[in-house]
């Protein structure tokens, strides 16, 4: 599975999205969703995915989901 | 009522458009003036946070009318029965948006109006025939025990009074910076921009709340000095290992809104300590507009706990078990407010506006507590959370305290048993948590239902919603 959708899965999980949701073009606080309580168990979902810490500027960056597909490129998560 | 001091400031973080003295003055004249073309009656202002709804609120108080600040995320059901059951005289900040905003239909006696100033606006056709008392300014909505949404109605004088104590024991002066770190339809919220206008200190308006990249911006560039937190941001802060060394120019954080574990605030005190700052846990309730008591930051560490002594023309007394109060230390009891800034009373119809003080500045807060010898209040839970496990009356609160190793945890009364809910556990922990329950209280393991949740249900402001919690069992 690609980063993409394995990232796309963790978002509907977490988020408990409904479906049809257009999740790539997702920002924070853009649905009722993705509150302060969702960002938090977004992040521990995204940390439990892929093996990686998200440290403080990591988490407050993450203001979309692009922003996170692009987070994770960086921190070098297979595609 | 002039809330605005001269030397008060606004900045817009989003524009960085900086509003202050004769500007703002004129400002808040002319959202005033706009006022006047309307009915007489009550203003409802949904309000976001924004620099219109700060204008909007700070105009209706200078035009003398009783402002409500409802939450733009409100149902749209739940804002048809307020105006249905109060009839204001003009709904404001219909173009207040934020995920969920929904302002449903226009209610059959309003008309649109697209005003200049306060942009899209219900207005009432005719005048409501109950008039609110004209001691009224602010009304603020709240749950209460029964579940049904209504007004806490704050007096002038209550609002005032408030603002000054707090500004007066945070020692808010014209140079402090508070950016707007929650909702202003919230009491916290609406006290932080409360008492630093009224001391001329700056506000940042600045929307996204701690976990926002832009408000952190904001903190930076603009020099923010305070910041004000619910239990739940600081234990995300906690969380994502925030540090305040990265923004000098912090000096002042502020925590109410319930209990935040001693550990965090342990956590949170000797970290903004370092960069010569200070921690304050403060307690209040929308009822007491909304602020009580505040704990001095030098009462940390010795004190943690508790939430410090009356705010100044404040005090406290508590309703001993045999119904007599008192002020001795260490009787526990319900704590018994008085001071200026307690509430004239609820509201749940139009009717209820035109009456008078009914509290005569005393409030019976519901909190279960103690008295120190210096006067410093210790919390002990709600009065009336009480569970029954096999008949026998347990003190929710007490077993929230002794699983809140667990992490953030809420026990809720069950059919004879007590059901606690413990955010982010494993079924092992969970397991092992309902035997030492059981141990402790020495009541069988079968009394307490322990279930793990993904995350613990919250209610707009950040509070813990135990209704929805209680639906589940």
């Amino acid at each position: 599975m690609s980063l993409t959708d394995r990232l796309h899965g963790v978002f509907v999980d977490a988020l408990e999205l409904p479906e049809g949701t257009d999740v790539e073009n997702l920002t924070y606080r853009g649905i009722e969703q993705w509150d302060s309580l969702g960002h938090m168990t977004l992040v521990a979902a995204i940390e439990d995915e892929f093996d990686v810490q998200l440290d403080t500027e990591q988490v407050i960056d993450m203001s979309s989901f692009k922003v996170a597909l692009d987070m994770l490129r960086g921190l070098s998560v297979d595609e | 009522m002039n809330l605005v001091a001269p030397s008060a400031r606004l900045i817009d973080a989003a524009t960085g458009a900086v509003l202050g003295g004769a500007g703002l003055a004129a400002e808040v004249g002319r959202h005033a003036a706009a006022y006047a073309g309307f009915p007489p009656g009550v203003v409802f202002a949904r309000s976001g946070t924004s620099v219109p709804a700060v204008l909007r609120y700070a105009g209706a108080l200078r035009a003398q009318r009783p402002v409500a600040l409802l939450d733009p995320a409100l149902d749209p059901a739940v804002l048809a029965d307020f105006v249905r059951r109060f009839s204001p005289a003009v709904v404001v900040g219909l173009a207040e948006g934020g995920a969920g905003a929904d302002t449903g239909e226009r209610p059959g006696d309003y008309r649109a109006v697209d005003d200049e100033v306060l942009g899209p606006v219900w207005v009432r056709e005719r005048a409501c025939a109950d008039q609110p008392h004209p001691d009224l300014a602010v009304l603020l909505a709240t749950s209460g025990s029964t579940g049904d949404p209504k007004f806490v109605r704050l007096s002038r004088a209550a609002v005032e009074s408030n603002a000054a104590a707090i500004a007066r024991v945070l020692a808010i002066g014209p140079d402090e910076v508070a950016p707007t770190s929650l909702p202003l339809y919230y009491s916290f919220g609406m006290s932080v921009l409360n008492s630093h206008l009224a001391a001329g200190a700056t506000v940042l308006v600045v929307d996204g709340g701690v976990l926002a990249r832009e408000f952190w911006q904001a903190v930076s560039a603009y020099g923010a000095t305070s910041l004000a937190g619910v239990p739940h941001n600081y234990e995300m802060l906690h969380r994502i290992r925030w540090s305040p060394a990265k923004y000098p120019t912090l000096r002042t954080l502020t925590q109410a809104g319930g209990k935040l574990r001693d550990e965090t605030i342990l956590a949170f005190h000797a970290r903004i300590a370092e960069t010569g700052g200070r921690f304050h846990v403060m307690w209040g309730c929308t009822e007491a507009a909304p602020r009580m008591s505040t704990l001095p930051a030098d009462a940390l560490p010795d004190r943690v706990g508790s939430v410090g002594p009356a705010l100044p023309g404040g005090s406290f007394t508590v309703l001993g078990p045999d119904g007599a109060e008192t002020d001795r230390p260490g009787v526990v009891g319900e704590l018994v407010y008085r001071g200026p800034n307690v509430m004239m009373g609820y509201a749940e119809s139009a009717a209820d506006l035109t009456r008078g003080d009914e509290q005569g500045g005393v409030l019976r807060t519901g909190d279960l507590g103690c008295l120190d010898a210096d006067g410093f209040v210790w919390l002990r839970g709600r009065l009336k959370r009480f569970g029954k496990v096999f008949g026998i009356r347990v003190n929710l609160h007490d077993i929230e305290e002794l699983a809140r190793d667990q992490g953030p945890v809420v026990a809720v009364s069950g059919p004879d048993r007590v059901v606690v809910f413990v955010e982010g556990g494993t079924d092992d922990g969970a397991r092992a948590l309902a035997g030492r329950l059981a141990e402790r209280l020495r009541l069988h393991r079968s009394g307490f239902d322990v279930r793990t949740v993904e995350r613990l249900p919250q209610l707009p402001n950040g509070k813990i919603d135990y209704r929805s919690l209680e639906a589940l069992v």
